[in-house]
């Protein structure tokens, strides 16, 4: 099979000794975290049936919430646009930032922003950005994507920040510790935050009763981003909406425990319209972007399961592939489980076929999903689809057909398995090193050589 | 058609059967919490991953010397930043001489004052809406938060911080200190905001 796009990308992951180690740095405390998390939850497999309920009702009925949303956000002084695409999201975005004869935005960050390629617009147009969120500064400075939508920089050592912070900091640290770099970067970022014109966050719940805007950080630079300037803009998708506050408060409770396992984000905002004529702080003007991008398609043809998503990450944390190449190699702005079933979606199943294969199908996913989807079903929709298609290689198709043929025929089967058997032994018992045609697995390991005689050849024996 | 016609045609508009929403309301699935609530409230704020501290006064006339207590305790100088918030600062509310009171918000405040709404025991989250005594971008930019709890207001659960009627531009939960784990997965406090949060209940239960 040639080597694609993804393989390709794969493979220089699987070569870097340094990516492992800073993704099992994260992932790890991640996983462990989270499993303290779900236990100090008595009732959290309850919470979870009924976070996925939510979702799915949301879902459903997801243009009447919509509508309900908008006319309350308006009603609250907001300005609500409509998005099909993620082109008209970006154009919304900069002709309001333009508008306003903005030089710098502060962005809060947002995945839906890197969804509809905002970093790249906003650069288009020649508007400054600062990332504000840690990790997002730290792919800005390093000029790259974020490959993890919680730790955006999981990819990076904490050897490599501080090359970068030495690099373009005024003031960097002086002790190498990470303590002293996240220090260096508060003082590098505050002054940019206050001064910027424009203050942009996504959303993790738009609430429809209310016309509310809830975003959640650790950090508490969403506020810090969306408070000086004198504009705010939202950058949503569709399908973040919920009808009231108790029911995001529900979400809430599962996605920090999901994510990083606290109990809570450490702040949690709820916004509502822009400052109220007497307030003392807050921006004058609130703009919320409602984007579509290709979520209804996926109502529509079999992906509703997947809206329930409220991007906690915690999928990739447990994924056995995601730890071994990391969120780049993936390619998309969505990486892990939760990516392999959207980036298709979102990109097409020509460009991203082989995403859906990388996958064991070991249920891990779905397992820690606190919304409950479930991935390697979708997953194994996405190769049925593909096969379906014809996008699968020549070699391929043709060789499973073969299989499927000879596998049909139980006498010429068994006859295949004997001579497979004969032959592979000849290359080890025990373990086999090296074998035609299979380099791709024992350049890497070792293969297990197959027992004498097949399990049907011994159950005909009368062996029980 | 414009984006939204065209939106709003292809998922269809029709509302949801009367009750729906509400039955997903029904008995929340939630961390229980019994007994005392503000004794779970100190428990929740002081867990490892709140890290905050706290203390107790009878009345706000002793908050100045409460506030003292912490700054002296953490080497600070006595400068605060006080909200206008008319509790905080009417006279006779606090006597606040021998302070320095700074008059608007500096980018490298060391310490902030606020008054919350509400506490929640379940998560030790402190509850804060904007308003014109009650500006927000203060409890975000200062080393040192301070905040001020009336016993009275410490409630159960997140439910219960739901703001009736017509909402403030900013209802928001501030749950520990600003914190990170952006580097290498370890955590550190005092990201960009607080690195320190300090709870003063008012009142006796």
């Amino acid at each position: 099979m040639s080597a694609t796009a993804f393989t390709k990308r794969a493979d220089a992951a699987l070569a870097d000794p340094i990516l492992k180690v800073a993704i099992e740095r994260t992932a790890s405390t991640a996983e462990t975290k989270r499993g303290i998390a779900v236990k100090g939850f008595a009732h959290f497999e309850e919470a979870r049936t009924r976070a996925a309920a939510i979702k799915d009702h949301v879902v459903e009925h997801l243009g009447f919430y919509l509508e309900q949303f908008e006319a309350a956000a308006t009603a609250a002084g907001a300005q609500v646009h409509w998005a099909r695409t993620a082109d008209e999201a970006c154009s919304i975005v900069i002709d309001i930032c333009k508008a306003a004869g903005a030089k710098t935005v502060a962005r809060s960050k947002s995945m839906m922003g890197e969804e509809i390629g905002l970093p790249h617009a906003l650069a288009e147009a020649g508007i400054g950005r600062i990332e504000t969120d840690l990790a997002e500064h730290i792919i800005q400075l390093a000029d790259e994507r974020p490959s993890h939508i919680v730790w955006p920089a999981m990819h990076k050592t904490s050897e490599q920040v501080s090359a970068l912070f030495k690099q373009h900091h005024l003031e960097p640290h002086a002790e190498e510790t990470i303590p002293a770099m996240a220090e260096s970067a508060r003082r590098h970022l505050r002054d940019g935050m206050l001064a910027a014109d424009v203050g942009i966050s996504g959303a993790n719940f738009l609430v429809a009763e209310s016309g509310a805007v809830c975003t959640v950080t650790n950090e508490g630079n969403a506020e810090l981003s969306l408070v000086p300037p004198r504009i705010h803009i939202v950058t949503a998708g569709i399908e973040k909406l919920v009808p009231s506050m108790g029911h995001a408060v529900q979400l809430l409770r599962l996605l920090a425990r999901s994510a990083t396992g606290a109990t809570l984000t450490q702040y949690t905002t709820f916004y509502t319209g822009p400052k109220r004529a007497a307030d003392a702080d807050g921006p004058d003007v609130m703009h919320i972007v409602l984007i579509d991008n290709g979520r209804s398609a996926m109502r529509a043809e079999g992906l509703a399961e997947m809206l329930r998503c409220i991007r906690c990450g915690a999928c990739m944390n447990h994924c056995v592939v995601f730890r071994q190449i990391g969120g780049h190699a993936y390619g998309g702005t969505y990486p892990g489980p939760m990516g392999a079933v959207l980036t298709p979606a979102l990109d097409g199943l020509a460009k991203n076929r082989d995403l859906p294969n990388a996958c064991t199908l070991n249920g891990k996913c779905q397992e820690v999903c606190p919304v409950k989807i479930p991935l390697p079903t979708l997953l194994r929709g996405w190769r049925e689809r593909s096969w379906r298609e014809g996008l699968e290689p020549v070699s391929v198709r043709q060789g499973i057909t073969a299989w499927a043929w000879v596998a049909q025929r139980p006498r010429l089967y068994r006859a295949a398995v004997r001579a497979a058997i004969f032959g592979m032994r000849r290359f080890g018992r025990g373990w086999i090193r090296t074998l035609p045609m299979a380099g791709g697995w024992t350049a890497h390991r070792d293969l297990p050589a197959p027992a004498a005689e097949s399990f049907m050849a011994r159950y005909a024996k009368g062996e029980r | 058609m414009s984006a939204r016609d065209d939106i709003l045609a292809t998922l269809g508009t029709a509302a949801p059967p009367s009750g729906a929403a509400d039955a997903l309301l029904a008995d929340p699935v939630r961390p229980a919490v019994a007994g005392d609530l503000v004794a779970t409230f100190f428990t929740a704020l002081e867990l490892p991953a709140s890290g905050a501290t706290h203390d107790r006064i009878a009345d706000l006339a002793d908050l100045p010397r409460a506030v003292a207590a912490y700054l002296d305790g953490h080497g600070l100088a006595r400068a605060v930043y006080l909200p206008p918030d008319p509790r905080l600062t009417a006279n006779g509310a606090a006597d606040w001489s021998g302070f320095t009171l700074s008059p608007a918000i500096a980018p490298n405040e060391p310490t902030v004052l606020a008054v919350a709404r509400l506490g929640i025991a379940e998560t030790g989250s402190l509850v804060f809406e904007t308003g014109p005594s009650a500006p927000m971008l203060p409890n975000f930019l200062g080393l040192h938060h301070i905040v001020v709890l009336p016993v009275a207001a410490v409630v159960a659960h997140l439910e219960d911080a739901a703001l009736p009627g017509e909402q403030p531009r900013a209802h928001y939960w501030v749950t520990g200190v600003s914190g990170t784990t952006d580097i290498e997965g370890q955590y550190i406090r005092g990201a960009h905001g607080p690195r320190f949060l300090h709870v003063i209940l008012v009142g006796e239960d």
